[in-house]
């Protein structure tokens, strides 16, 4: 499980960040108290740190630049200053990664999957298992009991969504707002169309109960 | 100044000298002087009159003309005294200083109100950056207990944020040079971000997107373009139709410019309303009908565009759809490889 630590002083953001964080099934770590913050942060051996730039005692790019002369844990720079220039700034101090408040939580989720992905080395995240059908997202194939099929991008995307809500219903608004998220503009007929046809490809592999459509509710992996 | 109205300004000086003169002469006919001295009087008289007189015309049209020539080739023409030579007769001198004191007591004036507008701007988005931080913890409270009710309020919070944008910009929009940075931007990562940043509209409204022909790179404000282009393709969700409505963005590349047409088929804009869809506070049928225009989208809009370098053109027809041209022009500013 990878370890975060949010360095921020406004109490609600950094509670309802860390239980966020800690719902999507990562550790969080906020510390309240800023005199030793560096030294705190480091003690906690985090895997990523995201840190706010307006704070008491020290600023966010102090702290970047000090932990960044011992560590090259990630960082990723939150603030609510949003000009150019304040980006420029976070990058060349050393921090991997620039967010504005307010964020979109789901990118904010998505930026720390990636600096992760990448620092902790590709393949831990790549292979998704769920009962028996893995998922491999660096070749774009699914695997169920020894046999393959090749997915289009639209296909992984929507296989994707359904597994990172692992056997609950997803809706087609969400499903919808996920693949949007990822680039992919389907409309409502498009998906209709590609979860047919991956539902198909999985009943090609033997695979009698994939994707279910709970009417009027969405989609469900079950 | 002619030589006409500068004598005529003297009328009343040569007046008296040439009265003068006429009785002195008369005087001196009536005890028998030579009628040759009474001429030789008059040019002993009138030449170092009229030699003074040419000359100080010269000067004043000397000095009055390069003033008219500064003048008309100042950028700002208040700082005239500046530029100009100190002069060095009285009347001159008098003049400049009168003109001196006036310009100081205007800089003055204009200082104190552009230390207020700045002390206002400040104020203004010292507070935009304070309100996202509730507005930060509410979208996480919000996806931390997600339920209907939180949906709804999530809606309502991204209202508020784009108004806030606004509000950023609206204060920013007068001071290109403040958080201004221009890298190399790729149209297609722009348009995407965008279309992200509105994919509830797109979805809940079933508007299908097609972005296809978006391709190339400008040089330009990241964040400003994206305030520009998000507007517009927020009012092409806005004001398009419950089903089948569509939007399509593309690119083309011209001999010396890039244009990005945002294009959709929605309601469209009435004909008597488009040629002012740019004013401030200018809302039209669709803004009443539709109720929440404020009338100040379109309008910092053009006014960014214009601070940016680039042409902004809106053309539409009533029922059948809207298109707006964002045009970068090559080899300024903005220019692309």
């Amino acid at each position: 499980m990878s370890k975060i630590v949010i360095i921020e002083d406004t109490e609600k953001i950094r509670e309802e960040l860390k239980n966020f964080l800690i719902r999507y099934g990562y550790e969080a770590v906020a510390p309240i108290n800023f005199e030793n913050i560096i030294n705190d942060t480091l003690k906690e051996e985090p895997n990523l740190i995201l840190l706010d730039i307006n704070l008491p005692i020290y600023d966010g790019y102090y702290i970047c630049r000090e932990i960044r002369k011992i560590s090259d844990v990630p960082i990723i720079v939150v603030t609510s200053r949003d000009t150019e220039m304040d980006e420029l700034m976070s990058m060349n101090l050393g921090a991997d990664d620039f967010v504005t408040k307010p964020y979109n939580t789901q990118i904010l989720l998505a930026r720390i999957e990636t600096i992760l992905r990448r620092v902790q080395g590709s393949n831990i995240r790549d292979t998704l298992i769920y009962n028996d059908l893995k998922l491999n997202l660096s070749n774009g194939s699914v695997t169920y009991k020894g046999k393959v099929a090749e997915l289009t991008k639209n296909e992984i995307k929507i296989i994707t969504c359904l597994y990172k809500y692992k056997g609950k219903i997803v809706s087609r608004d969400d499903l919808m707002d996920f693949m949007w998220n990822a680039d992919v503009f389907v409309d409502d007929n498009n998906l209709s169309v590609n979860v047919a046809r991956l539902r198909k490809k999985l009943e090609g592999l033997g695979m009698q109960k994939n994707i279910e459509t709970r009417r009027g509710l969405g989609y469900i992996l079950p | 100044m002619s030589i006409k109205e500068y004598l005529k300004d003297r009328t009343v000086f040569l007046l008296i000298n040439f009265t003068l003169y006429i009785i002195i002469s008369g005087i001196l006919l009536l005890i028998n002087i030579n009628s040759k001295v009474i001429l030789l009087t008059f040019c002993i008289w009138f030449f170092p009159i009229l030699v003074y007189i040419m000359i100080e015309y010269v000067k004043q049209k000397l000095l009055y003309n390069e003033l008219n020539h500064i003048m008309d080739h100042l950028d700002k023409k208040y700082l005239l005294t500046e530029i100009m030579k100190k002069p060095e007769n009285i009347e001159g001198k008098l003049l400049y200083d009168v003109l001196r004191r006036a310009n100081k007591d205007m800089h003055e004036h204009v200082n104190n109100y552009r230390d207020r507008e700045n002390e206002y701007r400040e104020y203004i988005e010292t507070w935009v950056h304070e309100i996202k931080t509730p507005i930060a913890s509410t979208r996480l409270i919000i996806e931390n207990n997600q339920n209907d009710i939180t949906r709804n309020i999530k809606e309502e919070v991204k209202k508020i944020e784009e108004y806030i944008e606004q509000v950023l910009y609206y204060s920013r929009s007068n001071n290109v040079s403040k958080d201004y940075l221009i890298k190399e931007v790729s149209l297609a990562d722009l348009v995407k971000r965008v279309i992200k940043r509105n994919s509830r509209d797109f979805i809940s409204k079933g508007i299908i997107i097609d972005i296809e022909a978006v391709e190339g790179t400008v040089y330009s404000d990241a964040k400003w373009l994206e305030f520009i282009v998000n507007q517009v393709i927020g009012n092409a969700t806005k004001y398009n139709r419950e089903h089948d409505g569509r939007v399509t963005i593309s690119t083309d590349r011209n001999e010396n410019n890039i244009v990005l047409t945002i294009e959709d088929n929605g309601i469209g804009i009435i004909d008597k309303d488009i040629s002012r869809v740019f004013e401030k506070g200018f809302t039209g049928e669709n803004g009443r009908e539709f109720g929440k225009s404020t009338g100040l989208g379109l309008y910092l809009c053009k006014k960014l565009a214009e601070q940016l370098g680039l042409g902004l053109i809106i053309t539409s027809k009533m029922g059948e759809g809207t298109r707006v041209k964002l045009i970068f022009p090559l080899g300024s500013v903005n220019l692309i490889h």
